[in-house]
């Protein structure tokens, strides 16, 4: 057996480069975004969720003048609950009277960003919108929107689109979430 | 009714209204001393309108433009007073200045707190009340919170938990208790009045005129599909007369069916927008006349359904071989004859079942089995029934269709023959 002689002198210098280490890897998880959560296979219940949202937001931006706001009103409703459902229906109105005078025909496409808050029976998505020809008074083909799904008894359904200071709210919340760590 | 939803106001406000009315309140146009509606209120009935602050801005430049309801009371002296919808008043609360509600003589008599009382009734809920009370300690309970809101100092969406009781303001009913207290009072010397709920307080109200335009839907349409019907021995492949066959009493079985498309009919129906055409007269009043102006044709498409009402089905033996039986075999076999010629199936020897899908489709069907053919020779099958019509909200549509089929088949006899 042989001995190794390591003074006091090391031994505190070890001791100083583990301490160093191990307070290096704690900063840097707390200062690094969690850049996994994107990889990360979302749940069952947030694909219901997020196919709900994302469904719905196509069947409304979908626009065939020819079929008339009854026949968008009925396919949109079955994608949502009855309360959102007739949220839609009493401000449509005005909608589509601008599809019938541009005999707007459109398709849309959506997908499913990411979810930007969660409470259990609630969820609340950002979602991209790609149409296949401009909407009246945009000549916009893509954007953003933010809306609300509801856990029903029938599963997931969206609810409705977030009012603009919803959504400020949101974004300013979500600022301080990933400044403190929070969780909403 | 409306009137009889006023007093109820009345009675839940009775009190502080009376209160109110010994210090000549401006809702002393409203009421009287006693707390009862006076009898010049005029209920002016709902109104509807799109006002900018219940627009929801949208993807592609698009909005939802949310209809703001509104039940509107006027008095003798040119006020308005009016009980918006459930979301309305909530889109009021949240844009007080916008939507005129800062401008109004408050609920009943005490100021805010009726206002307080249905957000706290509809909203309370979803507020998260932890981060309130961690931002703003400043307030002891939430009425001071609303209160804030309210006045425009504080801003209360960063603390909403939840997001759809704002859709489930839609189901909740005028004679809802929170709504029944929230009347809005705008006097008729208001400076501000292009932001009520209703525009400018009238002084004369002119009821609903003439429709500007005569309605130029088309005429309904109405479009009968054939329907089909099918009568025909089903097994087995060659019947033999009743006591020939191996299996005693075999018979026939025949099988009916009848299949009713919807009948479809297509309506219009005129849609009117109401247009209100306000100024002043040659007296300098101001005056609202409201007219209603044809906006559009709806289209209707409905699928009547025209169910089966009768079917009766036979089956008979024709003449040639009721000749036959007769004259040829009667010539061979002593003593033969026609045994039973004629037969009915439906509703003799079996029922029908019929009925209609929810799309409009009707069927029936029929399936007699073992039916006793007795005679060799050609069956003749009859089929024969009516449908009901259609009708749509009261009026008939369609009249009844006759229903018919027909076909034949054959029924065979073993004749035993010497053989030298």
């Amino acid at each position: 057996m042989k001995e190794v002689p390591i003074s006091k002198r090391s031994i505190v210098i070890i001791f100083l480069l583990v301490a160093v280490l191990a307070g290096g890897v704690f900063t840097l998880q707390r200062l690094i975004p969690t850049s996994t959560s994107g990889l990360v296979t979302p749940s069952p219940n947030d694909q219901m969720a997020s196919a709900a949202a994302t469904k719905a937001v196509e069947a409304f931006f979908t626009v065939d003048y020819q079929v008339g706001m009854d026949s968008w009103l009925n396919r949109l409703c079955d994608l949502t609950t009855d309360s959102g459902c007739q949220f839609i229906s009493i401000g449509a109105s005005p909608m589509w009277d601008r599809y019938l005078e541009e005999k707007t025909i459109v398709m849309a496409e959506a997908s499913a960003l990411q979810k930007v808050a969660d409470k259990q029976s609630e969820q609340v998505w950002q979602v991209n919108v790609s149409l296949s020809a401009a909407l009246p008074g945009s000549n916009k083909l893509l954007d953003t929107t933010y809306v609300v799904v509801s856990k029903t008894d029938t599963g997931w359904l969206f609810d409705r689109f977030l009012l603009q200071p919803e959504i400020n709210a949101l974004l300013v919340k979500q600022g301080k979430a990933s400044q403190y760590g929070r969780n909403f | 009714m409306r009137k009889v939803i006023l007093v109820c106001c009345i009675i839940v406000l009775l009190i502080p209204v009376s209160v109110q009315a010994q210090d000549e309140s401006p809702w002393s146009e409203v009421f009287d001393e006693t707390g009862a509606v006076r009898p010049d209120v005029n209920d002016l009935g709902v109104t509807t309108d799109n006002p900018d602050w219940m627009s929801i801005d949208l993807p592609f430049g698009q909005s939802l433009d949310l209809e703001a309801n509104y039940h509107t009371y006027h008095t003798a002296n040119g006020s308005t007073v009016v009980m918006p919808s459930a979301t309305t008043l909530f889109f009021m609360a949240m844009n007080p200045t916008e939507s005129g509600l800062s401008d109004s003589l408050g609920m009943m008599s005490n100021g805010n707190g009726s206002m307080i009382s249905f957000l706290g009734s509809v909203a309370g809920s979803n507020i998260d009340w932890n981060a309130v009370s961690s931002d703003h300690p400043e307030y002891s309970n939430p009425d001071q919170f609303w209160n804030a809101v309210l006045t425009g100092q504080q801003d209360v969406w960063t603390y909403f938990s939840g997001w759809n009781f704002i859709t489930l303001l839609t189901s909740v009913s005028w004679d809802d208790a929170a709504l029944r207290t929230a009347l809005l009072l705008y006097q008729a010397d208001d400076p501000n009045c292009a932001v009520l709920p209703n525009g400018c307080p009238v002084q004369v109200v002119v009821t609903p005129e003439p429709v500007e335009t005569s309605p130029r839907c088309p005429d309904p349409k109405v479009t009968v599909q054939p329907l089909t019907a099918n009568i025909q021995k089903t097994g087995p492949a060659n019947p033999l007369v009743i006591g020939q066959d191996p299996d005693k009493k075999r018979g026939a079985d025949i099988s009916v069916s009848v299949s009713v498309p919807p009948v479809i009919f297509t309506w219009y129906e005129p849609i009117y927008k109401e247009k209100e055409d306000c100024g002043y007269n040659a007296n300098g009043v101001y005056v609202c006349k409201i007219k209603r102006v044809f906006k559009e044709c709806r289209k209707h498409v409905e699928n009547l359904p025209d169910p089966v009402a009768s079917l009766q089905a036979t089956a008979s033996l024709d003449s040639a071989s009721r000749a036959w039986i007769t004259g040829q075999l009667g010539q061979t076999h002593y003593g033969a004859y026609i045994h039973k010629p004629t037969l009915s199936l439906v509703p003799g020897l079996a029922g029908w079942n019929g009925g209609c899908s929810g799309g409009g489709s009707c069927s029936a069907s029929a399936h007699i089995n073992r039916a006793p053919f007795a005679d060799p020779g050609t069956f003749n099958l009859s089929l024969q029934g009516m449908t009901s019509g259609t009708s749509f909200m009261g009026a008939r549509i369609s009249d009844p269709r006759p229903i018919q089929a027909t076909s034949s088949f054959q029924v065979y006899v073993t004749l035993p023959a010497l053989i030298p």
